[in-house]
């Protein structure tokens, strides 16, 4: 039991560790085999795959099926879509959850409280409930099947306010209290000082609205009505047939859907590990 | 008839019987200008629109592409696009629902059974019996059953595309290993339990049943044996349900008592897996299925795999038809061009392009051929035979309502933890609420 | 709930937080027009995208609203209905032992992170991206791919129980089963959030305590308890209040795991999927507005709870 421990400066004996490595490869090896399976289904066979039992590991290895997937749909065009609304939420929401949570944090106003709560309790309503009145005002806004329109709802984040304020309330006060006598404006006390500050939290917001954007299915399935309009959750969610199902092409796509997700986790880990767990405190 | 305005036009018909006939006169003027009110002519080939045809089915986009090809060399300035959405998780109607609640309906798209009621009286849809009346379209040409589905309230709503209907298939090799007789058009219900009692023994142990069907819906299943009992769904004015009459709980009772004898897999087990996988895989000898799993059938099982009509109940064989229809909203954008879509969707070339396909079955009739030459051996001939004489796809104007009814109590019948008739006694009485809240 | 948040705490932690020394030390001042700026198009946005359809689902549960707009006052109807509505307690029911389940995901979080921040300790890295790709997922295939892996007859988890003998259920249509079923997925998707911000969390607890600990001789297991879980306490809050929110969300697995017409649907479906089903399948969209009234009422006073009592149990450094 002792392996549960926890950081210590001096090092833990080797044998330690063999223990650790166990308990964690074991749990990893759980965690990941849905996906392996998700990886035999890709490179199998419609038929192998709906065969009872099912196979362990397909006859002949079909790799063709992640080139399949380029003709079943249009995955580039899909791929540039995802990115751009991913990006364009991930920034709309940094710039104003930000700004939101630091006014929330550090300002005081009359009614800061009530306004908060309200916000607060928008993070908890399931987005189906808001489908239909959320679809007529954007189709009033004349934004249906245009990024704007798949984007719009998705900038506003009670989550995304409730964290940042949660991190700018960990700051301490003596700098912004410095910049404040040389006669800096909130504005400034907010870019120069405290938004670098609370870079670990934008990092944090930041890739769990990638996440959120990426996934997304039911309102851009919604609002999307064209190809050119389509994300890949889309896209995706459109191989699937009403009675039989392209399995190994579904997997296959979800797997290259998923690819760079991972590749972007793997390189921001660092700043994304400092960053979501600081979301944790106060 | 062009020299009437609109609300003239509106009055008279209101008046007549048969605004049909009125619209037949002939028109010769500015296209549109009549479509609400049912006119139709076939419109000048140089009309330019653009619209959207909204499908759920992914696999048809090819062919329907073909087919918009085709047309375009009729119409070459009527642009379509083609939106797929999921029927899966209900995705499609979510969708069509919140469009419509916002009057944004794409200018063509496919209508089902349950739903075409509900968007007809709710006056979505835009009455076509214009396009039959200038003999765009032909309504003889599609089996009586599916055209009676989309005629609501004396009207033509949706002109048929396709068809499914129900059949026996079976394994020859596994029937003939346990020396049982091969299914034939003239089994009764009495042969089909004894004989898959009879194959579910012989495999005991191996994991194999008898037959199998998908009791997680009726359409292939339990629709089919409560006609076969000669009861109904519901009843033909669609007030009232059919569930508590002693017919229709025989129909219902003869699948909880294939599952009771051991002769079918339990309802865990056809939830858990796809009926139409289960017997694919070999893991049963006989199956009640829809004519759309035939091609998969075919092509996972090949020669194995023969086809026969359903089996006799006390009273008929008779299967239950589903089929789509391309519909148009009701406040179209461009009616000329999508009458003239759905026109050309109707016909023997489209319907003929679709049937090569493989897909479905088409609904225009003379066509199917080529899709059961596509499965050769099969006996897929059984499925064009069973729409015949089928009954049409029970529904009303709310079918959802009651439909999750049937969702919910009728798996508890088929697993024996509720009695049969005390659950379809119930299922009639939540279904008559719901009926009464329809009107 | 905001005075919850921003009131100073009364248990025996003393105020730490920032912005309380703050209210005390400029009570009466305030910021002027910049708060309104900052915040403003988050209000705005907030009031046209949720506050709205909020106010109008309000409104709508208090009528017969037609399934193509139309709708027709009706009083409190609806919410009778509601009352008598033997499907609400149970789906209430399902949720809390869903959320219950996949709350487990914590305290398992926290030991693997234990394990992952032991210094020196290699592959943390590695495993954690292992752990993380179950977050990144999407539903809709890896949905399919449970649903083989529970399936009674042919599952792999079935395979191995019978090893030892054990003949395991029909998990994804047996009333309770199918409940664990889905939890067990709920809780493997949120694996991967759990353990980051844990690691985290953890990461930020000064050495120097355990040292001190480990002079004073105190087991690992002991720092564990003592050291560890207490610091940590933030961060198990933060995890708690997002993981009740998302069991109110459970719908896209249900769907894709059980199918529409399932044996153990009543004693496994969530508030959200009886209001998709009267929204959009059963077309009776003012009863659904009723519900969805009462799913925001629930999670509000849910969350309000936790709020009050985490004065009790967070330690905030």
């Amino acid at each position: 039991m002792s392996s549960l421990a926890i950081p210590v400066g001096r090092p833990v004996k080797r044998g330690r560790h063999v223990l650790a490595h166990i308990v964690l490869g074991g749990g990893a090896l759980l965690m990941i085999m849905p996906l392996l399976y998700q990886v035999v289904m890709s490179i199998s066979t419609n038929e192998e795959v709906q065969s009872t039992p099912p196979i362990i590991w397909p006859s002949v290895i079909q790799w063709h099926n992640f080139a399949d997937v380029f003709t079943m749909m249009n995955f580039g065009s899909s791929l540039k879509v995802s990115i751009l609304i991913t990006v364009i939420r991930v920034v709309g929401q940094v710039v104003l959850c930000s700004l939101a949570g630091y006014a929330f944090a550090r300002m005081h106003f009359r009614g800061r409280g009530l306004i908060l709560a309200l916000i607060l309790s928008l993070l908890m309503v399931p987005g189906q409930l808001f489908l239909i009145p959320q679809f007529q005002i954007i189709q009033s806004l004349g934004w249906l099947n245009t990024i704007p329109g798949i984007v719009a709802p998705g900038i506003f984040s009670a989550f995304g306010v409730f964290l940042m304020r949660q991190f700018f309330m960990g700051l301490p006060d003596e700098l912004e209290d410095a910049a404040r006598m040389d006669g800096a404006n909130p504005f400034q006390i907010f870019t120069k000082i405290m938004l670098p500050l609370a870079a670990n939290g934008v990092w944090a917001l930041a890739i769990i609205t990638v996440l959120w954007s990426w996934n997304d299915l039911l309102w851009p399935l919604v609002i999307a009505s064209t190809q050119d309009a389509a994300p890949l959750s889309v896209g995706l969610a459109n191989l699937q047939g009403e009675h039989s199902n392209n399995y190994p092409i579904l997997m296959a796509a979800s797997i290259m859907a998923m690819a760079p997700i991972l590749v972007l986790f793997i390189a921001l880990q660092k700043k994304v590990m400092a960053g979501i767990g600081r979301s944790g405190l106060k | 008839m062009t020299n009437l305005n609109r609300r003239t036009f509106l009055s008279v018909a209101a008046l007549a019987t048969a605004t049909a006939t009125l619209a037949a006169c002939g028109n010769n003027g500015t296209p549109g200008s009549g479509a609400a009110a049912g006119d139709y002519a076939a419109p000048p080939k140089d009309i330019s629109a653009e619209l959207t045809y909204a499908i759920w089915g992914a696999a048809q986009k090819p062919f329907l592409q073909e087919s918009i090809d085709e047309f375009n060399k009729e119409y070459p300035n009527i642009k379509i696009s083609i939106d797929v959405t999921p029927s899966k998780g209900g995705a499609y109607w979510t969708k069509i629902q919140t469009l419509a609640s916002s009057n944004t309906l794409p200018d063509v798209f496919w209508m089902n059974g349950p739903k075409i009621k509900l968007y007809a009286q709710n006056d979505q849809l835009l009455p076509l019996d214009g396009i039959v009346a200038a003999k765009a379209v032909d309504l003889a040409n599609y089996p009586q059953g599916l055209v009676d589905l989309y005629t609501v309230d004396g009207k033509v709503y949706g002109i048929p595309k396709d068809y499914d209907s129900s059949a026996i298939f079976y394994s020859k090799s596994l029937v003939a290993a346990a020396g049982v007789p091969e299914p034939t058009a003239d089994w009764t219900w009495e042969d089909l339990k004894k004989h898959s009692v009879e194959l579910s023994k012989f495999y005991e142990g191996k994991g194999i049943h008898g037959v199998t069907a998908d009791l997680t819906g009726g359409q292939t299943s339990y629709y089919n044996t409560i006609l076969g009992a000669g009861g109904v769904v519901i009843t033909k004015d669609g007030k009232k349900s059919g569930y508590d009459s002693p017919e229709a709980i025989e129909g219902v009772q003869f699948w909880r008592d294939l599952i009771e004898a051991g002769a079918s897999p339990s309802m865990q087990q056809i939830t858990e897996t796809y009926s139409a996988d289960l017997f694919r895989s070999g893991k049963a000898a006989i199956t009640m299925e829809a004519s759309y799993e035939a091609g998969a059938t075919f092509e996972a099982m090949g020669d194995d795999v023969k086809v026969v009509p359903l089996p006799k109940g006390p009273v008929s064989n008779q299967s239950v038809i589903h089929g789509l229809a391309n519909v148009i909203p009701a406040n179209s954008k461009n009616p000329d061009a999508a009458r003239a879509f759905v026109a050309f969707l109707a016909g023997k070339k489209a319907a003929e392009l679709q049937s090569a396909s493989g897909q479905v079955i088409s609904a225009f009739k003379g066509t199917q051929q080529a899709w059961v030459d596509a499965l050769p051996g099969m006996g897929a001939q059984a499925f064009l035979d069973a729409a015949e004489s089928a009954s049409p796809y029970p529904a009303s104007k709310n079918s959802g309502a009651w439909g999750k009814y049937e969702q919910d109590l009728l798996p508890p019948a088929f697993a024996g933890t509720k009695p049969v008739a005390d659950s379809a006694k119930e299922l009639a009485t939540k279904m008559n609420e719901a009926l009464a809240q329809e009107a | 709930m905001s005075r919850v948040l921003t009131a100073p705490p009364k248990a025996a932690v003393p105020p730490r937080d920032p912005s309380e020394k703050a209210v005390r030390r400029r009570s009466i001042k305030r910021d002027g027009i910049w708060p309104w700026v900052f915040i403003g198009p988050t209000v705005f946005g907030m009031g046209l995208f949720y506050v709205w359809p909020v106010l109008q689902t309000f409104y709508y549960s208090f009528t017969k609203w037609g399934v193509f707009g139309g709708s027709k006052f009706i009083g409190i109807e609806n919410y009778v209905r509601l009352l008598s509505d033997s499907e609400i307690p149970q789906s209430l029911l399902n949720t809390a032992l869903y959320t219950a389940i996949v709350l487990l995901g914590i305290p398992i979080a926290m030991v693997l992170s234990a394990l992952m921040e032991t210094p020196g300790m290699k592959l943390a890295g590695f495993y954690r991206t292992l752990y993380f790709i179950p977050y990144i997922t999407m539903p809709a295939a890896v949905g399919i791919v449970w649903r083989l892996i529970f399936n009674g007859d042919f599952g792999p988890i079935n395979w191995f129980l019978s090893l030892f003998g054990i003949q395991g259920p029909y998990w994804t249509s047996t009333p309770g089963f199918a409940l664990v079923a889905v939890a067990l997925v709920g809780l493997w998707m949120s694996m991967g959030f759990n353990l980051i911000i844990m690691g985290a969390g953890m990461r930020e607890i000064p050495r120097e305590m355990y040292e001190a600990a480990e002079m004073d001789g105190a087991s690992r297991l002991r720092q564990f308890f003592s050291i560890t879980v207490p610091l940590l306490t933030p961060s198990i809050f933060f995890v708690s209040v997002l993981t009740v929110i998302g069991g109110f969300q459970l719908f896209d697995l249900l769907y894709i795991m059980m199918g529409k017409s399932n044996l153990a649907m009543p004693q496994t479906q969530s508030l959200v999927y009886i209001f998709y089903n009267q929204a959009f399948l059963q077309n009776d969209k003012g009863y659904a507005a009723a519900i969805g009234i009462l799913i925001l009422a629930v999670i509000a006073i849910l969350t309000f709870i936790q709020f009050r009592v985490q004065k009790r149990w967070v330690n905030y450094v």
